[in-house]
Formats: structure tokens, sequence, C-alpha cells
């Protein structure tokens, strides 16, 4: 598959968020601020590719060899659990700037769907790792272009005048709903179909 | 503990404490695959095997597992359900297992079951655990039978596949609401209504 | 004790060894069941793109099968190919009937496209307008050919046509053989 294809196509037209629902926690708790969410996105950019080569080649070079794909759910998350310590403990010291920035946005990256949609969705895909390496890549960028597109609307929302019960996460949903909207029409970009 | 306020445990999950509408997690699979009613029952069954299944582990295994490396191991234990309801559902319902697709691992990651093993039946008896997992799953579902009853009968004009609305009605479905913006959109709605319900009652 | 050196690396060590083992047994019981069924819906996914065939002799592994009627006599060919369609490899089905046209056609379920505009390879319109046709005529209008593409699948249309003209070539010499 045409790499200009899948990389286009895991940022807009299948996009993670918008298009195929994987990563929404992050997404409406993230995106309440700019600021915050150039830090996810960033955390989440680093982690997902180094997720996405781990997984990749535990799958083909131990788990099928062997017979044990039964394991893979429990060893891919084990695997981004494992990576989110390790890359915590490494910008702590390394990179204090960069650590304290992130501040909380790194341990809730465990328990964000699109590192583990990732990887199985490359699994699923038949990717090699090339091909997997531009999906996670595409695919995080796909992951900021929806939440700083959306903190920034959300950002605008703060000041509007809305009725009490559909302040917060009604409006916010509805306003995804339109940003969703927005995304379907890149259906058939660059000839990519949905 | 008296008999009503065990059942609190249960009853809280379905209303007061409603996962996806009051606590807002578990929000992913909710969207997609709430299409239609009988593959959104489909997604509530699966959650509810391992909601319970680690649920009741956890609370079993509470006072000897070591604090520190708690987490990994609840991990363990809720990815080895799912990797149970993965293959079942693979083997015995194999239709309803392409329309769940990637959704049925990735429950593992669902906010809703890490957060109870950790927050409720790390803590309580596994009766009572059994009872809140019950609970929570029971709300699950309901949210999703909403979900995915309205997305049905606007997008294909059936309720578990049975034709519900006038054929004129069927031959223009409302394609928006199987799309992902239409997902958006209820669940939206729905919020603000239940918002606007339990104003100054929570 | 509880919370001793050993007994953290040991409960970790016992729980990922009483989940390998739950694990493999699930595996054993569900795995053979999940290939029966694999096995079953390859043979009714032959016979759906070559009416008439009861019998199915595999002349290559998971690709090329010569097919025979319930009488025994040769009715034509099956012949599976994977094109990449946008959301990643499509299984389509030819059944190729003894004049070289094509008899049918089915496109497999292994598509994980987001439902909707990518399922649409599977609808019939798409899937009838190949019966009949050569291998010289099975191509998109818009490539000289005389098939459809479907609306906004562009490149799934044209992933399928392809991959159906270049699998007629490399096997219809299977036709005449043995």
């Amino acid at each position: 598959m045409n790499p200009a294809k899948i990389l286009m196509g895991a940022f807009l037209v299948n996009n993670i968020i918008l298009m195929r629902f994987i990563g929404l926690c992050p997404f409406f708790g993230v995106s309440t601020s700019l600021e915050t969410s150039f830090g996810m996105s960033a955390a989440v950019l680093f982690v997902m590719m180094l997720a996405a080569w781990v997984s990749w080649l535990l799958y083909h070079l131990l788990l099928v060899p062997t017979g044990l794909v039964f394991l893979r759910t429990a060893v891919f998350i084990l695997v981004i659990a494992g990576l989110v310590q390790f890359v915590e403990m490494v910008l702590k010291k390394y990179m204090r700037g960069l650590y304290s920035a992130l501040g909380i946005y790194l341990p809730l990256i465990t328990t964000n769907c699109a590192i583990l949609g990732v990887t199985f969705l490359n699994i699923d895909y038949r990717f090699n790792l090339l091909q997997s390496t531009l999906f996670a890549v595409g695919t995080a960028l796909g992951f900021a272009l929806a939440i700083i597109l959306f903190a920034a609307i959300r950002e605008r929302l703060e000041d509007s005048p809305i009725s009490p019960s559909f302040k917060g996460y009604p409006i916010a949903f509805v306003g995804a709903s339109l940003v969703s909207l927005a995304f379907l029409g890149f259906t058939s970009l660059f000839g990519i179909s949905l | 503990m008296s008999a009503p306020s065990r059942w609190k445990y249960f009853a809280d999950g379905i209303i007061k404490e409603n996962p996806v509408l009051i606590l807002m997690i578990g929000l992913c699979p909710t969207l997609a695959t709430s299409v239609s009613a009988r593959d959104a029952l489909g997604m509530a069954a699966a959650v509810t095997f391992v909601l319970v299944g680690s649920n009741v582990v956890v609370s079993l295994i509470r006072k000897v597992v070591p604090g520190s490396v708690r987490i990994p191991i609840f991990i363990i234990i809720i990815s080895t359900f799912v990797t149970i309801i993965d293959y079942v559902l693979q083997a015995y319902q194999p239709a309803l297992y392409r329309v769940l697709g990637v959704f049925v691992p990735l429950i593992v990651v669902n906010c809703i079951i890490l957060g109870r093993a950790e927050a409720f039946a790390y803590g309580h008896g596994v009766f009572d655990s059994l009872l809140d997992a019950l609970g929570k799953s029971a709300g699950y579902a309901l949210v999703m039978l909403v979900m995915g009853s309205i997305r049905e009968i606007f997008a294909a004009g059936t309720w578990f596949g049975v034709a519900v609305t006038p054929a004129w009605f069927r031959s223009a479905p409302v394609l928006f609401m199987i799309f992902p913006p239409g997902a958006f959109f209820l669940i939206g709605i729905l919020k603000g209504i239940v918002n606007r319900l339990t104003a100054g009652k929570v | 004790m509880l919370q001793s050196k050993t007994w953290i690396v040991v409960s970790l060590v016992l729980t990922c060894v009483i989940a390998a083992v739950a694990l493999s047994q699930v595996y054993a019981v569900t795995k053979p069941v999940i290939d029966g069924q694999a096995a079953d819906a390859l043979k009714a996914s032959l016979s759906e793109v070559l009416p008439g065939a009861a019998d199915f002799v595999e002349l290559e592994p998971g690709v090329v099968w010569s097919a025979k009627d319930a009488a025994g006599d040769r009715v034509g060919i099956v012949f599976k190919v994977t094109p990449r369609g946008y959301g990643g490899p499509i299984t389509v089905v030819v059944g190729v009937d003894t004049t070289g046209r094509i008899a049918g056609l089915g496109v497999g379920s292994d598509m994980k496209e987001t439902p909707g505009l990518g399922q649409k390879a599977r609808e019939a319109w798409f899937r009838d307008q190949f019966r009949g046709k050569s291998e010289t005529e099975v191509a998109l209008k818009r490539d000289n050919g005389t098939l459809d593409a479907i609306s906004a699948a562009t490149i799934t249309s044209r992933a399928v046509t392809n991959g159906v003209r270049e699998g007629m070539a490399d096997y219809i010499h299977y036709l005449t053989s043995k």
C-alpha cells in the first residue's frame, strides 16, 4: 500500500478520534486548553511510535513463531504500560523541562485506547514494519490535529452563553459532532476511500 | 451491612453512577459499536463478562496482592478475561465478533474496568464487588441499548432487525446517525438531558 | 511479608503463569471451532461464485481450486486474489466457468473498513457486473474496460477489478490443464 496513502488515510480520512472513535477519553479530558493539548499530542506521538515498533517486533518475532498469538492482548498492554513508565523515567532524568510540561498526561497515556488500537490495527492490516511506522505517525498526527482543533473550539465555547444543562460535556460532544462532520468531507481525498 | 445498603452497590451503577452518562468513562466502544441495538447489547455483554470477572477475581486476591504491583497484576487479570471473551466470541458468535472488531481487545483499556477494580473491588468483599460490577454493567447496557436503538431506528428503520417504521421512512434513512458525527451528536444530547434531569439532585 | 520483595516477584510470576495457562486452555478449545468455521465459510464462498460446483480440489494452497459438479465433471476453477484496497487487503473470490468467463465474484469479509462506504465493494450491482466477462473485458470504464466503479470508492473498485483481471491471467491455464 502506498505509503502516502497510509499516512494521509490515518491522518485525515480515517482520523482515529473523529472517525474511528478510538482515543476519546483523553480527547475530552485534555482538550480544555490548547497548551495541554499540545503536550498530550507530543507525548502520544512519541509513545505511539515506540509502542508500534516494540509490539510489532514482539508479535512477529516472538508470539507468532512460538504459537503464543493468544497472549497478544496481554503482551501489548503490558508493553505500553512498561514503555510509558520507561519514557517517564528517561524524561525525568534527561529532559526535565519536557517532563514537567507533560505532567500527568504521561501516565494517562497507558489507558489511551489509541495507542493500543494502533498496535492491534497494525496486525489486522498486515502491515510490515515500515507501514506500521507510517500508520503510527499518521495516526498520532491525526490525534494531534483533532485534539488541537477541538481545544481551540472549546476555549471559545467557555465564553459563549450556553444553557446550564448543556455546559461542559454535552456541548463538547455536539461540537465534536460538527468537527467529525467536517472530517467526513475528507472521504475520497486523494482517492483514499473510507 | 444491612440488606438495603448492599443492593445500593447494584442500583447505583444503573442511574446514579452510570459509567457512561455520569462518570463519563468507557466512551470509545460506546460510540463505535452502538450502531444497532443488537450489536450494542453484544458489546455490553462482552464488557459485562470482563467487568464481573475482573471485579470478582481482584476482590478475591485483594488481601494478598502486593500494593506496589497491584496495577500490573490487575491489568494481567483484565487482559486474561478480555482474551477469553475475544476467542469465545470469535468461535461462537463470529458475526458479532466481526462487528465489534478491534473494540473487543480494546476492552482491556476500557476505563470502566480498571477503574472499578482499583476504586471498588480492591477495597470490598467479593459479593459486594459482584454487585458493583453487575450494577455498572447494567447501567452500561442501558445506555448502549438506548443509543443502539435510536441509531438503528433512524438509520435503518428497524429495531433488532425488525422493521418498526413505515416504508417511506425506511426508504430515506438518516445515515447521519450511523456515521461518527451522529454518534457524537446523540451522546451530547443524551448527556444534556441527563444533566437537566439531575440538576440539583446529584 | 506481604510487601516483601520476594512476594512481589512471586505474585507477578504466579499471575502470569495462571493467566497463560488459562488462556492456552481457552485457545485450545476455541481454535478448532474457529478453524472449522473458516473451512465451512471457505467452502460456502467457493460454491457461491461457481454455481453447480459441489467439490473443490486445491491446486495451489489457498489460491486456486479446481471445481467439479456432483457428477464429477469439471465445471471450472475458483481462485482467490487479495488486492490492496484502501483499508487493507480485500479478499476477492472469482469463479470462472469452462468458457473462460466469470461465473461469479465474491468479496470477502476481511475488509476492515469504516462501515458504510468501504463495504460497498460487496454490493451486488458491482459484483454482478463481472458476470460473463472474459479476461480482456475486466477493467473499469475509465481504464478502457466495461465496468463501472463505485462512487467515492475508486481505489477499492480499481483494486478489485485489476486484481481479478490479473488473477484470470495467472490461473486461467488451469481450466485446460490436468
